[in-house]
Order: structure tokens, then sequence, then C-alpha cells
């Protein structure tokens, strides 16, 4: 047969083919679709890691308790789930929790107090190495950080349980919020090898949502689990997470109507988005900010010796206070973040409105004060040759940034000319993420440009205490003992004024010596198709409690 | 001759194994030197720093190089590649999960490459220098220079976003399971355009201009003349006399940038969400999951040599005096 005829056949039958097979529309109601940059590793809570993991665990398994947000203190208000009611002993040292008797695993299996202490236990354990290992500080628990679980739990009797927590401990909810796991599924697997022989597993759930279908790097579907006591009619009756690695591919299926929901939205994209009718932008005040670093103690020195001493450059908080006022911070703000964030003041998110201290106002940006700054401090342009001297000592140094993120990347170019302007020379260096952080980790920087999410609740120690070696997030190794002080009180207080005017003398000692130049809060830009109603977002996430949402067909 | 294929096929397979080895062991030792850490993805203010140590731990990177190279020479003479730290599965596991897609992806762009490349060649050396083939000419340097994310783009502005014919991502509809068989097929077709227009196109381009450049030179050769004189039909000469002669240059290519696509299409499956070899490949790489990014390169050394040793077969057949050059 000649080419042209084989042509011709497989054209035509390709052609054929196509027309014959129409697309099949099945009926499906009340779906939402919501994309999402990479495909998940787990849908078991236990090994959660990311934003998208748990959000998803989070619709698949239901916790001992589930929080809300109380937008006007800013603050997470702990409500009941898989407890119907608690009650705390005089001394808070133990809490009895009545459980719902009326929630049942996916393969049929009631839930009950068993299943509780047995989460824990896997939790805690760590031959798991689950997304909670090491964070149970107020439990009874051994030297590897595993709860003790005769000393810790009390089951009265399947719907009744008892928790101890030890003496002297604030009681935090958030260590009772954790997804709960059935025993009888996870009872006899070896625990060492329970992270690899989950993925084999079907998941045995009893959230909201059940585990239809994970086609891997595509999409995650869930359905509604009619037998679950949060599900309604109205609800989204299936909730997909669609892979989509490509952001502008992202924003245009959601322009399509092929995507409901989106996070992460750039704030140059808004504008357009806010004309289609179909859509609507929430921009949620961020948790994450980021902030420019001048290692207040020598990294060489530290990394040698362990020693701290400060850095020849940044050890005197002025030339760090001189810096922030000649950063141009609402400039970023208004145009790269196009207003969608605010000026950072301090390591305190806006959203925690009680815990804020609103007197604080932003350094304004004033390169004539940060001159003057640097002058008192001995900084001169001895040589005239535009970099400030003192002594020995240039005012240049390297400023390194991680690499593919061109909001850091604009903002980098900012700082270099703003500081340019006050006699500072530096240099950007943009690494690859991995080798920035394990650089940064590893105290290598003498300057750098990072950001940081704020936990929620609100937990500051792991940032700013000064003792380096247990206190790994406090990279810019800023050394206070007042501070120190606050924040140890701050995790004992039992009275929530109190420790607001405990929180309020933190920023203020924070904010007089400038750690660091915070740069901006970021909004969170979420854009989400008109046809979801009822959707609540808040701090704890656009997709928390999304079987709330009422959904038009 | 059969003695002879046999013989070459052993001394490949010997070359190539060593080939592999000394590749694995060079990623292996390049991995472990370069900057990065692939327990810093635990480091978090959410995540208790207790949890990074475990896992360093359990990825047994705390021992020293040479016993974490023995180790890993041992795990593969036993055929295991180990266990990936993102997916925390056996890398062959994850590796099933992705390569069948794009063998089948880079095998349907392969073959609409060579089939539409050649038919181009065909039609154009046909008419030298008349309208088809000047189009033709031009089109293909267009098509081969323009970058295939900006392609993809254009392709789902075009015909996703403004026309609405055909989806702009992913593999299936999310119905796929409940549709009947023929409607599941059509489904991935209507998925697959966009994607395989996208990685085809430039090789659609190598391949014609390089076949047209042959089938040119070749016609020009005096015994295409003697053939005509002698009575023989254009269709004649072209299929027995100037294809065989012109073809051989491009069977080499062709193995080649087969070998180059079966290990992933990194930017096509980025733009249109396709899971494929070259972004697990390259997720591997960013996240420094070690056992994995071996396994995707052992893979892809398998399937350039295997390729290659296909296309080394295939001129054989064409011209059997080839197999003696080889085996020297």
């Amino acid at each position: 047969m000649s080419i042209k005829r084989i042509s011709f056949v497989v054209l035509f039958l390709l052609i054929a083919f196509l027309s014959s097979c129409n697309k099949e529309k099945p009926s499906h109601s009340n779906r939402v679709v919501i994309g999402i940059e990479s495909d998940i590793q787990s849908t078991n809570p236990l090994f959660s890691y990311t934003v998208d993991e748990g959000n998803i665990s989070e619709l698949l398994y239901l916790s001992l308790i589930q929080f809300g947000w109380n937008s006007n203190e800013g603050e997470l208000i702990p409500e009941p789930m898989l407890a119907k009611d608690w009650q705390w002993n005089k001394d808070s040292t133990s809490v009895t929790f009545d459980l719902r008797n009326d929630v049942y695993w996916s393969d049929g299996v009631q839930f009950t107090a068993k299943d509780i202490v047995f989460s824990f236990d896997l939790y805690s354990d760590p031959q798991v190495q689950s997304s909670r290992y090491g964070m149970f500080k107020d439990f009874y628990s051994d030297s590897s950080s595993h709860i003790d679980l005769d000393k810790t739990f009390i089951v009265e009797n399947p719907f009744k349980i008892t928790i101890n927590i030890k003496k002297g401990v604030l009681p935090d909810f958030n260590d009772f919020a954790i997804p709960i796991i059935p025993q009888h599924v996870y009872d006899n697997i070896d625990r060492k090898n329970l992270i690899s022989a989950e993925k084999e597993m079907k998941p045995v759930t009893d959230g909201a949502f059940i585990l239809s279908k994970w086609e891997k790097n595509q999409a995650i579907i869930l359905r509604a689990n009619k037998k679950s006591f949060l599900t309604k009619p109205s609800g989204p009756q299936e909730i997909i997470f669609k892979v989509v690695p490509e952001y502008s591919s992202r924003i245009t299926q959601l322009r399509r109507g092929e995507i409901d929901l989106m996070e992460d939205i750039e704030a140059g994209d808004v504008a357009q988005l806010r004309n289609d009718s179909n859509l609507k932008i929430f921009p949620l005040l961020g948790r994450d900010y980021d902030y420019a670093a001048w290692n207040n103690i020598d990294p060489d020195t530290y990394r040698k010796t362990k020693r701290i001493t400060p850095n020849k450059l940044f050890g005197d908080e002025k030339v760090r206070e001189a810096f922030t006022y000649a950063i141009n911070r609402q400039g970023i703000v208004n145009n790269f973040l196009n207003d969608m964030g605010q000026v950072a003041i301090g390591p305190v998110s806006p959203i925690f409105k009680n815990s804020l201290d609103t007197l604080l106002n932003p350094l304004p940006y004033d390169p004539e004060m940060a001159k003057k700054i640097l002058a008192s401090d001995g900084w001169k342009d001895v040589n005239q040759d535009g970099v400030l001297e003192k002594g020995n000592l240039k005012l240049a140094f390297t400023f390194y940034i991680p690499g593919g993120n061109p909001r850091r990347e604009y903002a980098a170019t900012v700082i270099k000319n703003d500081l340019k302007k006050i006699g500072v020379d530096i240099r950007i260096e943009s690494l690859e993420p991995q080798v920035f952080f394990q650089r940064m980790f590893a105290h290598e920087f003498d300057a750098w440009m990072a950001g940081w999410s704020v936990p929620l609740p609100l937990d500051l120690k792991p940032f700013w205490y000064s003792d380096l070696k247990n206190t790994p997030l406090n990279i810019s190794g800023y050394q206070s003992k007042a501070v120190d002080l606050l924040l140890n009180q701050i995790e004992k207080t039992k009275s929530p004024p109190y420790r607001k005017q405990l929180y309020r003398e933190f920023q203020e000692l924070v904010y007089k010596d400038n750690p660091m130049t915070f740069l901006y809060w970021v909004d969170n830009i979420i854009a989400y198709n008109t046809r979801i109603k009822d959707i609540n977002i808040t701090p704890l996430g656009a997709v928390y409690h999304c079987w709330n949402w009422t959904v038009n067909n | 001759m059969k003695k002879e294929i046999l013989q070459l096929l052993f001394k490949r397979i010997l070359t190539s194994l060593i080939v592999l080895f000394l590749l694995i062991s060079f990623i292996f030792f390049l991995l472990r030197i370069s900057p990065g850490d692939p327990s810093l993805k635990f480091v978090s203010p959410d995540l208790s720093p207790k949890l990074a140590s475990k896992i360093r731990d359990s990825f047994n990177l705390n021992s020293s190089l040479i016993s974490q190279y023995k180790q890993f020479i041992i795990n593969l003479i036993q055929g295991n590649f180990g266990v990936s730290y993102t997916y925390r599965i056996p890398v062959i596991s994850v590796i099933k999960d992705f390569l069948p897609f794009t063998l089948i992806f880079s095998s349907i762009s392969f073959l609409i490459q060579i089939f539409v490349g050649f038919l181009l060649a065909l039609i154009s050396v046909r008419r030298i220098n008349g309208v088809f083939d000047k189009t033709v000419l031009r089109l293909s340097l267009i098509a081969y220079a323009i970058p295939s994310f900006v392609l993809g783009v254009s392709l789902i502005l075009v015909f996703s976003s403004m026309l609405n014919v055909v989806p702009s991502s992913g593999l299936s509809s999310f119905d796929a399971g409940s549709f009947s068989f023929f409607a599941k097929i059509s489904d991935y077709i209507i998925h697959l355009i966009l994607p395989v227009v996208t990685l085809s196109l430039s090789g659609v381009a190598v391949y014609y201009k390089y076949l047209r450049q042959n089938l040119e030179e070749v016609y020009d050769n005096s015994f295409v003349l003697s053939l005509r004189a002698n009575g023989f039909t254009e269709k004649e000469i072209i299929r027995k006399h100037v294809l065989p002669n012109a073809i051989n240059p491009l069977i080499s290519v062709a193995g080649v940038e087969l070998g180059i696509l079966f290990s992933g299409a990194l930017v096509t499956e980025v733009i249109f969400g396709l899971p494929g070899m070259g972004r697990l490949t390259v997720n591997a790489i960013l996240s420094r999951d070690y056992p994995l990014v071996v396994g995707c390169t052992v893979i892809s050394g398998v399937l350039v040599i295997l390729s290659n040793l296909a296309a080394d077969l295939i001129k054989i057949r064409f011209n059997k005096r080839l197999i003696k050059g080889m085996l020297n």
C-alpha cells in the first residue's frame, strides 16, 4: 500500500473514531474541584507533612476536637467533634471527654475510646515518624518522647476517656486536635514499616468524606460519607483535588470553570480574575511573612565553636535599625503585592488580634534617618567610593535568596537599590532552594532573605528563644534574656489578659532590637466559583470544614 | 549472520552493563556530595525538630559515604533500588506508576514525528523548490524554533480557553471510570491531543529536515539518472533505491531521539499535568530523593541503550555490511 493510501486510512480512522465517540457526561451533582500544585504522598493523617495532605486527611478522619476561628479576638476556639463534651479537673491536670457513640469506620466497625489511646500511641511513637512526633510536650512520656499510655489515659468506658497531662503545664487544646485512626486496622502492622505498609492499604476512615479514587499525579477524588453526622444533602457530594502543576494552567482552568477553588493566587492576576463574574476573590490576611535577616551573631564562630559572638557588621542593633529605615517596604507592598498584604512590624501576624500590639507602628521609609543612625554609629565613607566604612570594615556583603520566587527576587532588588542609597553595597546571590535552606539552617550566611509561616495557635518560642541548640528556627541568632523570660512566662500563664500583656512586651522588645527587618505579611489570595455558597474562609484554611458549603449545580 | 548478531548483542549488553554501573556510581556520589538534604522537608515550624533527626537516621544518611555505597551496591545486586524518601515505597513501585504513561506517550509522539516527518519529506522531495516544499521548509523552521512551553501554553489558550474543544490538562476525565470502553479511549485521545502536538512538532521538523536533505542528496546521485534511463518509474526509484540509501542516518538519529523521549518530557508533562518520568525525575532531584534519582537514571539509561541497539539492528537489516564495523 502506498504511503498516501496509508495516511488517508489513518486520518479517516482517526476522524471516524473521534467523531463516533462523543464525550460521555455522567450526571454528577454538587461537585467541587480544587486546584493544587502537586500530588500528596499520603491520605493518612499520621503522615500529613504538607498543607494539602493535612487538608485532605482532615476531610477523611475526624479529630477528637476541632477548632473554630474567633475573628474578633483572633483566636482558635475548641469545638466538639468526636468528643461531644469535656470537663477539666480542678488543677487542669486531666480532662475527661464524652465521646460520640454514632461514629462508624468505613468498614462498619464502631469508633471507641480505644482508637484514641491507639492514635496518641502511634503519633508519639518514634518508630512511626508521624507528623506529630515530638509535639506532645505536655504529656507524660519517656526519653524518646513516646507517650506513657498507662499514666496518660484512663478509658472509663468505650465512649468516655480521661487524659492526664503533666503538672504545671498550660493545657493546650491543640494537643487534642489530632485526627483519630482506627486501631483494628493498624494494630498488627509493624510500626517501623507502617509508613510504607499503609500505602498498600485501602483507607478505613470515619470523616465527612470517603476516598473514592486516587489517580497518582492527577486527582484525589473524595465523595461525601452519607453516614457521617457532618454531611448534609445540600453540601458538596464530591470534592476533587486536581493536580495541575503549572500555575498559569491552574488560572486558565479556574476561569474556564474546570477548577472551582484555587489558593495562592498572584496579586498581579487579581484584577483580571475580578472581571470574571463567576469568580469571587478572597484575600485572606496572611500569617506568612518575608524578612531580610541580618545575622546577629558571627556565623563562622558559631559553626566552628558553638560560641556566640556578635556579628561584625550586624551585631549592633543600630545597623539593623538603619537598614529597616532604609528599605521601602510599603513600596514592595504597593507595587508587587498590589496592596494584598501589609508592612510587617514584628513576628505577630495581624490575624492574632488579641496578641498583636496595635500601638506599634512600622518604622517609616526614611533613608536620611538611616544615614544619620549609621553615621552616629561610626560608619563613614572615608575613601569616597560610595560605600560606608568603619575602621577596616566595609559595609558590603552578599545577600542570599532562594531562587524561583519572583516576589523575593523583586524584594531583594528593592533592598539592594535602597541600601545602595545609604552607602551599603550588597551583592545578591540566588541559590537553588535546597542548597539555600541547607546552608541557612547550617548558619552559613551573614545576610539573607526568606520567610516564615507563623503557626496556629501562635507559638513564637521556636523562632526567638536564645538557646540556639534547642531553637533551630532562630537562625539569625537573636539573643535577649528579657525576651527569653517573657517567652517562658507566656508558655506558663493561664490568664488570657496577662498573656496578652506578655505578648505586647515581647513585641516591644523585638521592635526595639530589630533582630531582622520584617518586610511584609503576604495575603493568601483565594479565588472560588460563585456556585459555592456558605464558604467561611479563615486562617484555618479555605477548605477547612468544606462539608458546610452549599453548592449550586 | 545470526552468529554475528548474537555476538553484537553480547558485546552491547556487556558494555551497557559497564556503562550503567559507572553511571549509577557517578550519580550516587554526585548526589551525596552536592549540597542539599533530603530531611529538609521535615524542618518546619509545624513539625518537631526531633522528627527531622529521626528521619535522617532512618534514611541512613548519618553513616559514612563508603558504607552507604557498599549497602547500595549490595541492594542493587539483589535488584533493590531502595525505598523512595518521598513516596516511602520501593523505588521500583514508584517508577511502575509513571513509566507506562511515558512509554505510551513517547511512543505515540515518536511514531507521529517519524510518520509525519517522513510523509512531508517524501512529498517535498518530489517537488523540490515547489510551493509545498518551500512552505513546509519555512514552517518547519518555525516549528523547530518555538520552545515547547510557548507552544503548549499557546495551544491551551487557543484550543482550550478560546475554542473550548479539548481539555487543558490531565490524562482523563474524572468520570472516565463510568465510561464505556470506546468512550474511555476517546477520552484519553482527546486529553492527549495537545500534549502530543506540543511534544511532536519540533521532532516532526527535525525528521522532515533531516530526511528531505538526505533524499535530495541521494536523488542527485548519478545512479538515479542511470535508473531513470533504464526505464524505472519514479515510484520504484524512490522506494527501492533512494529511500534505503537516505534512511540510514535517520535511523541513528531516531534511536537517540527515542531514548531521550523515553527519559520523560518534562515541559510538556508540567504544562499539561501529566504523570510522566520527566516530572518524577526532576521532583526527585529537587527533593534530593537519592534512591529515586538513581532508579530514574537507571531506567533512562536502559531505555537509551535499548533504543540505540534497536536502531543499530534496524540499520543492519537495511545494510548487512554494517555489522562488521559495529563488532570492531
